[in-house]
């Protein structure tokens, strides 16, 4: 409950000054959990979040990239991150949702375990990717802290999934 | 600018497709040498381009159809027949005008650098003079012999045409012979007022040069004042009858010419996309329907609801079709440039050849009447080439010294059929397999097996060439390969029928359309598939039996045929699950030459699919063309058959078809190797049924609810399952009904264990899908004979 106070206190702040809140210094992120970790992605990149539904597999893919399916008359991928983030867990609860975002131009769909929250970290919050995640450093665009001192891995979008990894250029 | 820019587009237009028109009627020309009309037609053509492209400023161009005119001026009178040779001359002139007007479209200007005319026009020319020369006497016998019925003044009645009027100059004339010459006009208009748009202008220009005419009329009347008296009354009757006559030809010109208008390509394919989403919603439309038709049978509201749903599905399909059309052309405007190039190919290799053709008017969608030129050309050129043979070749084989190729094209279901026959000598497949052997592309072995309508296929091989010698029409080896990809891009097949000594006949089997296709819809283990039907040949059940083995590889034998046969699951890398029944479904594929033999679980249907792109991530996937969404919402995948084929090539050299099918056969001999699930709420119900099983020896698991026994069923190999009706969180009709749904599951034995009796209950257990149902109470006999009459122990 010490945190109420926190969080009045940050609501009359964003009432008070809401201009200098909305200015680039704050990351719009949406969290989620795939496995273990939270991760989060820029709010914009978002489309829709929606249910689990059905989906058909298609051939000769990586095993995160579950296949494709129906959004109101389009066909989008989906790709799984648990897989893809070697997480043991694959089943879908009630919990399971798909998050649609826009990835070069084109709409994607993403399996997550749970979301967390909407998320706003001021910029000087963010660091770089530590060094151990060199190798991965480009599907992760940063590392934030957040005020309750958790740690979010901020995920680059665009790097996600890449056409050459799931359709290899055959002869 | 902009207006003379516009001008200068509508000038193309009409001129391609003037020339085109063009090339046919010079060809048939060299064969009626004396059709008037003909010769009139292609006159025209020359006379208006010179005529536009003088306005436009198109200097070169002008010069050398001026002179065209000149030559063509000359055979339309009378004073120049057309020999081959002065029609090779004409022939080149008009090419020259193609480049000429080529380079135009590519540059705006005529400068063309590539395009010399000055030989041609120096050619045209002295073909103007020497006919002038050698034909004058005949020419003046000829006006001797006609001057007492068709002369006029210094003019020849039947000289006279709308078209030349203006060249004519008609005031000299007496009252009675300009009266000969209107009458004779009118009646000319009157026989041809059907004649396309130029013909408009050339009206209005009539109508100019007899308003002209009459002048001298007037001039004449204070002359002979008899002749006052009677003719311009006379006359003036005539003009009105005639300008009325005008006015009626006028309007018929431009009430056609407003029917038509031009419209970009890309307003269309829109409007085709739009379809597509209609034909989706429709689909989904109906299964809607049918699934509130079962759920609430005999409602009165149902009859109005199907009577909307068929409305909207039938309108739909009409205007799916009328959009389709309107993307549709004449094939034959891929046939007109034929008569042409046999006419060339045959002075070339020094044959004689005639080229029949017909069904010019079967329509085609613009894209495909785009890709089907070069491989038509091809396939001409090598009947000409390959197929005919020399004039004294046939003679000595008692055939006509001419041979004859025939290039025909008809509708054929949902197909176009474009069928190249010649009356050559025939393709011997015994001579084909050597040469292929020699080439390297086939083993001796594979040779005898192939029949011999598979042999003619080897000419499609990259790297096959049957021509002894190479010419520089045809014998290079690429052509065949070239016909077969192209073909293969529009989803369409070729078959080849040869009769040794009597001539070839090459089908090419073309879709309709692209965008919006039938489908065969089939299941393979799972997984539901959609293949275009323009490509599925037939569809045949056969027994395990039926698969031989040749040199390490399945086949199938088919009346006459062998064919290659695959497991789909195979190709596509599918997890089997589903255990082998007794009888196989196969698909036979076909594809530009290529036919094979597709193994698959289930035939699903027939349906029209549309076809959506997998996106930029998932787009060019081995073996997948695209996807649709079905009824149900659900997607489902369409097969790219072109891929496919390639793909199935591969699987069909590593795996045995036989060998896939006997993956998922399980050994199981003792009790113990079955394992039956048990799902009730009740404890005590799941351990008095585990005592009767375990007594029988075979496996148990247990399971507290529906949801709970789903999950197990995916993770365990379940052979029965016994189902208690009532439970929590998901009850027995729901859980039978979620196992159905899965192939695998089809034909697991749901035996209900209930204490629910009446009839109604045993009907919705059937209708979900139970097989047995066993009422509470039982005896542990009666609970074991059932299980093992299920599990056939």
């Amino acid at each position: 409950m010490a945190n109420l106070n926190d969080v009045i206190k940050k609501q009359q702040q964003m009432i008070s000054e809401p201009e200098k809140d909305t200015t680039e210094d704050v990351e719009q992120l949406v969290g989620f959990v795939v496995g273990e970790e939270e991760f989060a992605v820029p709010i914009l990149s978002i489309q829709e979040i929606i249910k689990p539904i059905e989906w058909t597999k298609v051939p000769f893919v990586p095993d995160y990239v579950l296949g494709v399916f129906n959004l109101r008359g389009n066909v989008l991928p989906l790709i799984d991150l648990r897989k893809k983030f070697s997480s043991a867990n694959s089943d879908i609860d009630e919990n399971t949702r798909f998050i649609v975002m826009k990835i070069k131009g084109e709409d994607v769909a993403f399996i997550i375990d749970r979301l967390t929250s909407a998320l706003r970290i001021p910029k000087k919050n963010i660091l770089p990717p530590p060094d151990t995640y060199s190798n991965e450093d480009e599907i992760i665009d940063g590392v934030g802290r957040l005020d309750d001192g958790r740690i979010i891995t901020i995920l680059k979008i665009d790097n996600i999934i890449k056409r050459e990894d799931i359709v290899p250029e055959r002869d | 600018m902009d207006e003379l820019q516009e001008l200068l587009e509508d000038f193309l237009i009409e001129a391609f497709e003037m020339i085109e028109e063009m090339d046919q009627d010079l060809v048939e020309l060299e064969n009626n040498p004396d059709d008037l009309e003909l010769l009139n037609k292609i006159f025209r053509v020359a006379h208006t381009v010179k005529g536009s492209g003088s306005f436009l400023n198109f200097d070169k161009l002008t010069h050398l159809t001026h002179h065209m005119e000149a030559v063509l001026d000359k055979a339309r009178k009378g004073e120049l027949k057309i020999t081959p040779d002065i029609m090779d001359v004409i022939l080149s002139s008009v090419d020259a005008m193609k480049a000429i007007l080529e380079y135009i479209r590519d540059n705006g200007n005529d400068s063309a650098p590539d395009v010399d005319v000055e030989p041609i026009v120096q050619k045209l020319d002295a073909i103007t003079k020497g006919g002038n020369t050698t034909t004058k006497e005949e020419k003046q016998n000829t006006q001797e012999t006609k001057e007492e019925s068709g002369k006029v003044g210094d003019f020849n009645l039947d000289e006279i045409t709308p078209d030349n009027l203006d060249e004519l100059d008609l005031s000299e004339l007496s009252p009675e012979d300009l009266d000969k010459v209107l009458d004779k006009l009118v009646d000319d208009m009157n026989t041809a007022p059907e004649e396309s748009e130029e013909d408009f202008e050339e009206v209005e220009e009539n109508e100019e040069n007899n308003q002209e005419s009459s002048k001298p009329e007037e001039n004449k009347e204070n002359i002979p004042v008899k002749a006052q008296n009677t003719a311009p009354v006379k006359e003036e009757k005539k003009e009105i009858s005639k300008a009325e006559q005008k006015k009626e030809i006028k309007k018929n010109i431009i009430s056609t010419k407003e029917q038509t208008i031009r419209v970009d390509v890309r307003r269309l394919d829109q409007l085709m996309n739009l379809i597509g989403e209609l034909v989706l919603a429709k689909n989904r439309l109906i299964k809607i329907y049918n699934d509130v038709e079962e759920r609430y049978e005999g409602e009165k509201f149902l009859e109005e609801l199907n009577q909307v749903v068929s409305s909207i599905s039938i309108v739909t399909t009409d205007l799916q079709i009328a959009v389709m059309k309107t993307r549709m052309l004449p094939i034959g405007k891929v046939f007109n440039k034929f008569p042409r190039l046999v006419r060339d190919l045959s002075r070339d290799l020094h044959k004689k050849i005639k080229l029949i053709i017909s069904g010019e008017d079967t329509e085609l969608d613009k894209s495909i009447i785009e890709e089907i030129g070069d491989p038509l050309v091809h396939m001409i050129r090598n009947a000409v080439d390959h197929g005919i043979e020399t004039p004294e070749e046939r003679v000595k084989n008692g055939k006509p010294e001419e041979g004859t190729v025939w290039l025909k094209a008809y509708n054929e279901g949902n197909m176009i059929v474009i069928e190249i026959k010649d009356d050559g000598h025939g393709m011997d497949p015994e001579k084909l397999k050597q040469k292929a052997i020699e080439k390297g592309i086939i083993t001796p072995g594979e040779a005898e097996n192939i029949s011999d309508k598979e042999a003619f296929m080897l000419i499609f091989k990259p790297g096959f060439s049957t021509a002894a010698k190479v010419t520089n029409v045809s014998g290079r080896g690429v052509g065949m390969d070239v016909v077969k990809t192209n073909i293969e891009k529009l989803n369409g097949i070729i078959e080849v029928d040869s009769i040794k000594g009597k001539g070839s006949t090459f089908k090419l089997k073309i879709p309709l359309t692209l965008a919006i296709i039938q489908a065969l819809l089939v299941a393979s283990q799972e997984d539901l598939f959609a293949i275009p039907l323009s490509n599925v040949i037939e569809t045949v059940r056969i027994v395990e039996e039926d698969i031989y083995t040749i040199e390490g590889k399945s086949v199938l034998k088919l009346r006459n045929e062998v064919l290659p046969l695959v497991n789909m699951a195979d190709v596509f890398e599918i997890e089997k699950v589903l255990e082998p029944e007794k009888y196989l479904y196969v698909v036979i594929l076909g594809l530009g030459a290529t036919k094979i033999g597709l193994i698959v679980d289930r035939f699903i249907g027939q349906e029209e699919i549309v076809i959506k792109s997998l996106g930029e991530f998932l787009k060019g996937i081995s073996g997948i063309a695209g996807a649709t969404i079905r009824g149900d919402g659900r997607v489902t995948l369409i097969v790219d058959v072109g891929s496919l084929m390639k793909l199935a090539k591969e699987t069909h050299n590593k795996k045995l078809a036989t060998d896939s099918l006997n993956e998922v056969k399980k050994k199981k001999e003792k009790p113990s190797d079955y394992t039956v699930m048990i799902v009730d709420d009740s404890a005590m119900d799941r351990k008095i049924m585990h005592q009767a099983l375990d007594e029988l020896g075979v496996s148990v698991i247990e399971a507290k609810d529906g949801l709970e026994a789903l999950n197990m069923l995916k993770q365990n190999d379940v052979d029965a399952m016994l189902v208690d009706i009532e439970m929590p969180r998901m009850d027995g009709y729901t859980l039978a009904q979620e196992v159905r749904k899965y192939n695998k599951y089809r034909k697991l034995p749901l035996i209900a264990v209930t204490s629910r009796t009446t009839k109604a209950d045993r009907v919705r257990g059937v209708e979900v899908g139970m097989n047995e149902y066993i009422t509470k109470p039982y005896t542990k006999e009666y609970l074991q004979n059932v299980i093992k009459r299920n599990l056939h122990i």
